[in-house]
């Protein structure tokens, strides 16, 4: 049974809040390929920052009650707060462009009443291939069928 | 909601079949054949009450789960498609694809993280 206590309404405000505040960012990452519709298990969103020093950032946790954590030696940026637990920083994506040439690229994908940039399946599968990893390499094969499926299913005739 | 015996006899004459080999076949004798076109509902009476107490027809609440199958099936024919297309995808991966592709964008990424943090658990 799906457990409707994931990725509710506090969730979806923080990326609501983050586009009001005109943040640059977008969703990377398995995340990212699962909601084009691969079947993919993830536990965290990847938020790709293009500076994570943008007001808006802090305006969007100051009202869903999170914080952010500065860096400190090995430890990248985090959020915390309960309402911001699912969300992870990232400031670089290997194997990809820069942000600004991704973004431009991005997949803006519908949620309630606003839409937020996602990077593109193609891009995600570069970007996997590049960091090569185990846990990289395992998700390649499914990631791969999952764009020909997409590509395939985009092609087919709409019914009206 | 009652029987409509002329759509029936018109699904018969479509599908080559009399109406007597039907109810054998679906094992429903002609008595109760004829009760069930007399009846004024052949919804159970619980259903109906809740329905008007509503005010919608009963559809609005039902789920057939006929339409379930047929949605599956045509879901598999693209899957068959898209396998002859490009051979050698894993073709569960296709079908769940084209399932999550049917679904908000909210959907799938709840499903990503619902079984992400499941196996995480059962680690």
């Amino acid at each position: 049974m799906a457990d409707n206590r994931i990725f509710t309404a506090k969730e979806l405000s923080f990326l609501r809040e983050l586009t009001r505040n005109k943040v640059p960012f977008m969703i990377v990452g398995l995340s990212a390929a699962a909601l084009q519709g691969a079947p993919m298990v993830t536990q965290d969103v990847d938020l790709w920052f293009r500076n994570i020093d943008h007001p808006g950032i802090r305006k969007a946790l100051n009202k869903l009650g999170g914080t952010l954590v500065e860096p400190i030696a090995l430890n990248p940026p985090m959020f915390a707060g309960k309402n911001v637990e699912y969300f992870d920083i990232v400031l670089t994506v290997h194997g990809v462009d820069s942000f600004d040439k991704e973004v431009k690229a991005a997949v803006k994908v519908p949620f309630a009443g606003f839409s937020v940039c996602v990077l593109p399946l193609e891009r995600i599968i570069a970007s996997k291939r590049f960091l090569n990893r185990e846990k990289d390499r395992m998700a390649l094969p499914a990631l791969k069928t999952a764009l020909k499926t997409k590509r395939a299913n985009e092609r087919r005739p709409q019914r009206h | 909601m009652q029987m409509d015996t002329s759509k029936l006899k018109e699904l018969c004459r479509k599908q080559r079949i009399r109406l007597r080999d039907l109810l054998n076949e679906a094992k429903v004798s002609r008595t109760a054949y004829y009760s069930l076109t007399r009846k004024e509902s052949v919804l159970p009476k619980s259903v109906c009450r809740i329905a008007r107490r509503l005010g919608v027809s009963p559809i609005r609440f039902l789920e057939d789960p006929a339409k379930s199958v047929e949605r599956i099936r045509e879901l598999q024919a693209r899957t068959d498609t898209i396998c002859r297309r490009h051979p050698g995808i894993d073709r569960d991966v296709a079908l769940r694809t084209l399932m999550n592709l049917e679904l908000p964008p909210i959907e799938r990424l709840r499903k990503a993280l619902i079984r992400g943090r499941q196996s995480h658990i059962h680690r």
